[in-house]
């Protein structure tokens, strides 16, 4: 195995025959997604919508784009969901042995400089798309970070498919020094319009307001996807109903739960 | 439109500087483009490598983003080790240097300029193959194409610091006027002896390309669905 | 093709009350020839903990000993099992390890976790992106129809038999409208003090 840097590039030439051979590469869960930020008058406002993809079908209804950073800085992701899950979880453990190391308060711009430098690294091939915000103490800050590792510091941000539509939000909605509950208002407004109008994005709101030692993480602040229609007599099937030819059962030990695992062999448990 | 927004983030740009009596002016626009959506309006392009010593990025923002941190860091462990100001010779040297050894990797087109005590204010010029040209003034993406003869025309040697900051803000306007790729705000620094000035243009104060384009002839007496193109009598 | 069409495969898992249910179908194939009919997809971690492998079966049971094997490793360290959460975070990064090289495998975990009984349910990509869920959990050649199914017959709450009969439904027909997947299915439905593991008759065709 590779020791240098975190990817093991072992089954690349197994796979890149197979490709050559017409099997066409796996479909990967992506977040076709909307997800935004602004700076108001006492910190920062971050929204993600809640919808996963798998290529058309949708793999997530309600899944969690607002990533944990540090306790005064959060992140939201598009793109590929397991970069940005893993990009944003590296740099989180990393940022929090700094602050035992210095035992300082993470700082925005250092998040957002080890974010691109491990974009750019992969040259685009980990396809990150984020929003970072936080507050630090220079204050509030927000940044965009696009999968190539360039980024940019605006005082509001919209990434992923439905951007085009949260931006037409904000470029209409944003003022600056806009009070929490205007900002926590706009951005939600933004969020929807991407759930709505981008067929990518889709379900729930997710709000998360940083302001000066204080996060207030709304998770699904508007819930909008419940079922519209529910079965008025859902069906039951009455015990029996399936052909069961086998059947095994046994006991779990509560009291010692390793030793039935530790004593037996981890094979596929055979039920015949 | 998915495609478009995947596409890598480019400076589709103007940039410019321009050497004067007794310094330099940087200039450029803040567009920052993905495919045909404007990803910032307000891109900073002139960026600083040492106190006096600043760089225009035109190209992959990503690549130049990174090189410019690069060129920072090690311009700045070698001001420790100098106890010094760096020259912006070395400054664009080293520039050059990395994007010539990383030329495949990169599309980075960069204009390295600003003042040291022994060659007052200079510019460099680093094209995208990883030369180095020590110029007097020189422009730089996408836009330029547009203004090389304006500038030719109406750049002189020994110019006051506000006649030259009048010349980059002209040019940058007339690029920005016919280049679909550069836009949004001017920016420019002005560095000479006493320091770094920047100044800001906003979008709306940009005479469209100073009045001397031509105006759209009224909808009333226009011609065609080109009419607007046409000259007027 | 897609390698994930190689094999063939069905796999649900669901959340009942205090209870979770895992089950795959028992089929093995090369694309439309079939190998065997009592290839189990479903494997056990250990008593409360079950992952189920769609894809590339080599992948799948060279995934699944290293599973073992880590899972191993840490309890000669720890002097316990895996908590389900624990389990799922050592799949992703497994996976993740080999983002420019994944192994074609899309894992399904169930588990209940030790102390509140409380069901666990987690869904894969290939290259490890978790997908936590309180309903169910789907993976395998036909996703859209297991989902379709899973969709409209799940309700909160259920005991464990009734778990076992919705699971059982929801996998035979999800897989009978997929040519890849089927010939019977196997069942686990797991409580928290016992485990009950069924071989369900299938269509043969």
């Amino acid at each position: 195995m590779v020791a240098s840097g975190p990817f093991d590039f072992d089954l690349c030439s197994r796979n890149a025959y197979l490709e050559s051979k017409g099997v066409k590469p796996p479909r990967l869960t992506k977040t076709g997604t909307t997800i935004v930020g602004l700076i108001f008058k006492d910190g920062v406002v971050l929204g993600a919508d809640t919808r996963s993809t798998s290529d058309t079908t949708v793999a997530d209804k309600n899944c969690e784009k607002i990533h944990f950073i540090a306790p005064n800085i959060y992140c939201c992701g598009a793109g590929t969901a397991a970069d940005t899950e893993n990009v944003t979880g590296m740099v989180s453990s990393a940022l929090e042995l700094h602050r035992y190391a210095t035992d300082r308060e993470s700082r925005v711009v250092t998040a957002m400089t080890m974010l691109k430098s491990h974009l750019f690294r992969y040259q685009g091939h980990v396809s990150a798309a984020l929003v970072l915000g936080g507050v630090d103490l220079r204050g509030p800050h927000l940044f965009t970070v696009y999968p190539h590792g360039s980024t940019d510091s605006l005082p509001y941000a919209t990434m992923g498919s439905g951007s085009l539509n949260a931006m037409a939000v904000f470029e209409e909605g944003y003022k600056e020094g806009l009070d929490r509950m205007g900002a926590v208002k706009l951005v939600a407004r933004a969020i929807r319009s991407g759930i709505f109008n981008d067929l990518g994005s889709g379900s729930n709101v997710d709000v998360c307001v940083i302001t000066r030692g204080k996060v207030d993480y709304m998770r699904n602040y508007e819930y909008l996807m419940d079922k519209t229609v529910a079965r008025e007599t859902p069906v039951v099937y009455p015990p029996g109903t399936a052909p069961v030819l086998k059947e095994k059962r046994w006991k779990i030990n509560s009291t010692r739960p390793s030793e039935a695992a530790a004593g037996g062999s981890a094979e596929a448990m055979d039920v015949s | 439109m998915e495609a478009e927004l995947n596409q890598a983030v480019s400076l589709g740009t103007t940039i410019m500087a321009a050497a004067y009596d007794g310094g330099v002016v940087l200039g450029a626009d803040s567009r920052t483009s993905t495919g045909n959506y404007v990803a910032n309006r307000v891109t900073d392009k002139l960026t600083p490598l040492t106190d006096k010593v600043y760089v225009c990025r035109s190209g992959s923002a990503a690549d130049t983003q990174n090189l410019a941190a690069y060129v920072q860091l090690y311009l700045h462990q070698h001001q420790m080790e100098l106890g010094g100001d760096v020259s912006v010779r070395t400054a664009a040297r080293l520039a050059q240097q990395i994007v010539y050894s990383n030329k495949a990797m990169l599309q980075a087109g960069l204009i390295v300029a600003g003042w040291d005590a022994r060659d007052n204010g200079s510019v460099y010029g680093v094209p995208l193959g990883g030369t180095l040209l020590k110029v007097p003034f020189t422009i730089g993406g996408s836009g330029s194409a547009y203004i090389y003869g304006f500038c030719d025309k109406n750049w002189k040697p020994g110019m006051s610091e506000a006649d030259c900051h009048a010349f980059v803000v002209k040019a940058v306007s007339h690029a920005m006027a016919r280049d679909g790729s550069s836009g949004g705000c001017i920016r420019t620094i002005v560095i000479n002896k006493d320091g770094v000035k920047r100044h800001f243009l906003p979008n709306n104060e940009i005479l469209a390309a100073y009045g001397e384009l031509q105006p759209p002839l009224p909808a009333s007496i226009a011609v065609g669905g080109g009419g607007a193109a046409e000259m007027s009598p | 093709m897609s390698i994930f069409e190689y094999n063939g495969a069905a796999i649900i898992a669901m959340a009942g009350k205090e209870c979770v249910a895992i089950g795959s179908d028992l089929r093995l194939g090369v694309q439309f020839q079939t190998l065997a009919t009592d290839y189990k997809k479903v494997y056990r971690i250990h008593d409360k903990l079950y992952i189920g492998l769609a894809g590339l079966s080599t992948d799948a049971q060279t995934l699944f000993h290293r599973f073992v094997f880590k899972h191993n490793m840490y309890k000669l360290r720890e002097e316990r099992d895996m908590k389900p959460a624990t389990f799922s975070q050592m799949v992703s990064s497994t996976l993740y390890e080999k983002r420019f090289g994944p192994y074609f495998v899309s894992p399904v975990i169930a588990g209940l976790d030790p102390d509140t009984s409380e069901p666990y349910l987690a869904g894969m990509d290939t290259i490890g992106a978790i997908e936590t869920a309180k309903d169910f959990m789907v993976a395998g050649t036909a996703p859209d129809s297991l989902y379709g199914m899973c969709e409209s017959m799940w309700r909160p709450n259920m005991e464990a038999e009734e778990l076992f009969e919705t699971v059982s439904q929801c996998l035979q027909s999800g897989s009978d409208r997929d040519a890849l997947s089927g010939w019977g299915a196997v069942v686990f439905v797991i409580t928290k003090d016992e485990v009950i593991a069924r071989t369900l008759k299938g269509r043969m065709d």
